[in-house]
């Protein structure tokens, strides 16, 4: 496996803050990466450095084997960006600023080509491309984006919080474009903080907290360090009863049913338990991102409880 | 007291219960806000214009101290149209006369640009950033904030009309003509402030409303010199009263205070009244409308780009060419004026001994020099054409500013651009630019200068004049972009900064005697001598000093981060 995206110890400083630590960060050939993080952890900050915007102040980082800042252009012809939060020309209309995008990418060479995948991509977005830059609104500037780096065929599609401003019925469409450019081959960085899109359209997954990488792996990977959540009708069973079960964490009892999470490689043992207390209406929940978010996230969480917990006892 | 407050269980829900009081809270917050966000800027407003009075005051009087010297100069003005259309309305050959004559107009063009750009500021460019639907939302009635502005407008206009009237007064004016005088100035200005706000409802941008308004101040400018060029004249001859175009611009009812002389307020009215009527449309139109939409709908774009746009050369000239065109035009009207002024001057002033201050005053405009009196007005006129193709080449560097922080220059970055060649292309259209602004003005000062009977080698004056401004605003170009790559942040700031001082210094400084070593600070005063003695020394330092500027920008670029978009 080739990697066309290989930063290790990526360090970048804006006076006395570190927006970046010690960032690493790996992605392969033909993989669908998220990039996963909450506002401010420095993932746009990371994408501004793989792309030559902004200069690191340590550690390395290749793209395509090259230096991102110093072979900015040479890299550039070979990855299609969208910006998290997208700015075009306020007076330039969204069809202008497609074109001049793509012609500035080389994707125009075959016009006939060029012309049928805007066409096709503009109806699937329904985008109006006449209107002018400063008309659109958020979502709407994010379309133009998304069109302008799907209407050019890229090996590395570098997109940035991507859907942040599309409505449900859009985020289809963007799906099944992902789905399309990662057949035809392309390697995909996606950041976000929507972990359901995350597990529906990546690969590989790596999560970021306040500018260093904390998890990396294959979503099956992560799913092995989550536990699963399970529940069934509370119907008398005794705390004696209750005991049996093998390696229950958290074990309690909420509004008539029994909670309790179990270690996902650590299933069977306890599957055989509840089968032995006949236990009924019983739901098993898949592990999720959002648990393993909130797991490395969840002192700030916490923190932020104990701040309104003091706001309302006040 | 008390039976309210258990009446009201959360002082939030209170508000809505007395909406009078309210509206009077919101009133005062917005105003405050306003007079916070434009302190400084107001402040250099008033200061220049207040300081533009007391300098050309006192220039006047070191100028034309004698009254036979100020006899000449009106009867001379009076006598060639194009001299009215460029200062006012003679009344009389008093020496306060006839400083409010030569600059007069020039304070109120000012008073105008201050209040339309302070209008549409706080109304359209508001809409348009969505900061008004965030004020919308809270108590402030719909109209609320356009009647703080409207307050806000006219305190500084009030303040602007104070400052004035002390500028003249310390120049040594009789102080009640310099309070009419003011009045005259703030007067303009509340009449610009109803058009600012009227356009701010009119277009659905803030770019749209600003250039009409502006365009209306100049049009008013120049319908009252159209006025003032055909008046009649009375009396001794030194006195004259308007054409009908005077009456339709609140520049040329400025005029008519005739102040130190007549002193009369009645003009007042009508300014006001203009602005009553104009304001009260104001109102009517946003009860009827959306927020953030206009009255004129804006026009669909272009579904596919042109072929031409295909590169940031293709880009940076898509998003300047209305404003090179703008410029371009100003550069045109000048040389016209130009051409047709220097023949007049020179058969009138050039072999009158008694007149040798009138020839001084425009020996010094600029870099001067000495020679024939035609050649020497041109080259004077040319360093005004030289302001006004650096300020094209100082709005073309300011563009990639605000490429980067819009974060447009951030989406053309992650393309395979260079740096350098988006930087450089940029610099191209403002070098074009240039060109074509010291090209307009060269041509249209040959022509108009020809049509009024002179040789053809007027034309080898103009264009000689008009290429001894190009280093003058190519060293703008190129230290501006350099700026714009070390310390980015600056490039606004000191881009007008230098611009204004630049050109103040090397216009008036001669006539209000600043130091030799002062004047050298202004590009403007180092232009090259294209009349007599010919001198193209600065012109040379400067080329030279813009290729280095240049070459050292387009080598850092590269090594600097972009700014967060």
């Amino acid at each position: 496996m080739t990697t066309v995206i290989e930063a290790s110890g990526l360090e970048k400083r804006f006076g006395r803050v570190r927006a970046l630590d010690g960032l690493d960060l790996t992605v392969t050939e033909g993989e669908v990466h998220g990039f996963l993080g909450p506002n401010g952890a420095g993932k746009s900050t990371t994408i501004r450095v793989l792309l030559g915007l902004a200069r690191s102040n340590g550690g390395t980082a290749r793209v395509f084997g090259s230096d991102p800042w110093r072979d900015a252009v040479a890299l550039h012809r070979r990855i299609a960006y969208v910006p998290g939060d997208v700015s075009l020309w306020p007076n330039l209309s969204g069809g202008e600023a497609i074109d001049l995008l793509a012609r500035l990418r080389g994707g125009t060479a075959d016009k006939a080509a060029y012309a049928e995948r805007k066409k096709r991509l503009i109806e699937v977005f329904q985008l109006d491309p006449t209107k002018k830059g400063r008309a659109y609104s958020k979502g709407n500037r994010q379309k133009v984006a998304l069109v302008a780096a799907f209407a050019t065929p890229a090996d590395l599609y570098i997109l940035d919080e991507p859907t942040s401003g599309l409505d449900p019925l859009m985020e289809a469409t963007f799906n099944a474009e992902i789905a399309r450019i990662s057949r035809d081959g392309a390697t995909v960085l996606l950041s976000s903080h929507i972990l359901s899109e995350v597990e529906q359209l990546c690969d590989r997954v790596s999560i970021i907290r306040e500018g260093k990488t904390v998890e990396s792996g294959t979503l099956d990977e992560l799913r092995h360090l989550t536990r699963t959540e399970i529940s069934f009708a509370a119907d008398g069973m005794t705390d004696e009863q209750l005991a049996r079960i093998p390696d229950a964490h958290d074990l309690r009892t909420d509004n008539g049913r029994v909670k309790f999470t179990a270690d996902s490689d650590g299933l069977p043992p306890v599957l055989a338990a509840l089968a032995d207390l006949n236990v009924k209406s019983l739901t098993v929940a898949p592990p999720s991102l959002e648990e393993l978010f909130l797991r490395h996230y969840g002192d700030e969480l916490a923190g932020v409880a104990e701040l309104e917990a003091e706001a309302k006892g006040r | 007291m008390s039976t309210t407050t258990t009446d009201r269980p959360a002082t939030r829900a209170g508000r809505t219960a007395v909406p009078e009081r309210g509206r009077v809270a919101t009133l005062g917050v917005l105003l405050r806000q306003r007079l916070r966000r434009d302190r400084w800027q107001l402040l250099i407003w008033i200061l220049c214009i207040a300081f533009l009075a007391l300098f050309s005051a006192a220039s006047i009087d070191q100028t034309y101290g004698s009254a036979t010297g100020r006899e000449e100069l009106i009867r001379l003005a009076i006598a060639n149209p194009t001299v009215l259309v460029l200062r006012g309305l003679p009344q009389g050959t008093g020496l306060a006369a006839v400083t409010f004559f030569e600059i007069y107009t020039f304070l109120a063009l000012l008073a105008g640009l201050m209040n339309t750009f302070l209008a549409v500021r706080h109304s359209r460019a508001e809409e348009e950033s969505g900061r008004a639907e965030l004020v919308g939302s809270t108590p402030a009635a719909r109209l609320t904030p356009t009647v703080a502005t409207v307050i806000h407008g006219v305190l500084a206009d009030i303040v602007l009309a104070l400052a004035t009237a002390l500028g003249f007064m310390a120049s040594g004016l009789p102080a009640y003509g310099s309070l009419v005088a003011g009045a005259a100035v703030g007067g303009a200005g509340i009449a610009f402030l109803a058009v600012g706000l009227l356009l701010a409802q009119v277009m659905s941008t803030s770019r749209g409303a600003n250039g009409y308004a502006s365009a209306v101040v100049v049009l008013a400018w120049v319908l009252r010199g159209i006025g003032d060029a055909i008046g009649t004249v009375t009396g001794s001859g030194t006195t004259m009263v308007s054409g009908w175009p005077t009456w339709l611009s609140p520049i040329g009812w400025g005029e008519q205070f005739s102040p130190y002389v007549r002193n009369d307020w009645t003009p007042l009215l009508l300014q006001l009244g203009f602005a009553i009527v104009l304001i009260a449309a104001v109102f009517g139109l946003q009860a009827v409308r959306d927020s953030g939409a206009g009255i004129v709908p804006e026009r669909a774009g272009r579904r596919d780009a042109l072929p031409m746009l295909n590169g940031p050369l293709g880009l940076a000239w898509r998003l300047q060419w209305p404003t090179v065109l703008g410029w371009t035009i100003g550069g045109l009207l000048t040389g016209v004026l130009a051409g047709a002024l220097g023949s007049v001057v020179s058969s009138s002033i050039a072999n009158d001994p008694s007149l040798g201050n009138i020839r001084d005053a425009v020996a010094h405009l600029g870099a001067g020099g000495s020679g024939p009196m035609t050649a020497l007005f041109l080259s004077a006129i040319m360093s005004i054409v030289g302001v006004l193709a650096a300020a094209c080449a100082v709005q073309t560097v300011i563009r990639l500013r605000q490429e980067e922080v819009g974060g447009s220059a951030e989406v053309m970055m992650a393309t395979p651009v260079s740096r350098v060649r988006w930087l450089l292309d940029f610099v191209l259209v403002g070098l074009i630019a240039i060109v074509l602004v010291l090209l307009a003005a060269a041509l249209a000062a040959g022509v108009s200068a020809t049509a009024a009977g002179e040789k053809a080698s007027a034309f080898n004056d103009a264009f000689a004049a008009a290429a001894a401004q190009f280093p003058v605003a190519l060293v703008y170009l190129g230290v501006l972009t350099l700026v714009f790559v070390v310390l980015p942040s600056w490039t606004v700031p000191v881009g007008w900064a230098a611009l204004g001082a630049g050109a103040f210094i090397g216009i008036f400084g001669a006539l209000i005697k600043l130091p030799d070593w002062l004047r050298h600070f202004s590009p403007f005063a180092d232009a090259p001598v294209v009349v007599g003695k010919v001198d193209w020394t600065g012109g040379y330092w400067m080329f030279g000093i813009a290729v280095v500027a240049l070459a050292a920008a387009a080598a850092l670029i590269r090594r600097r981060d972009f700014a967060i978009g």
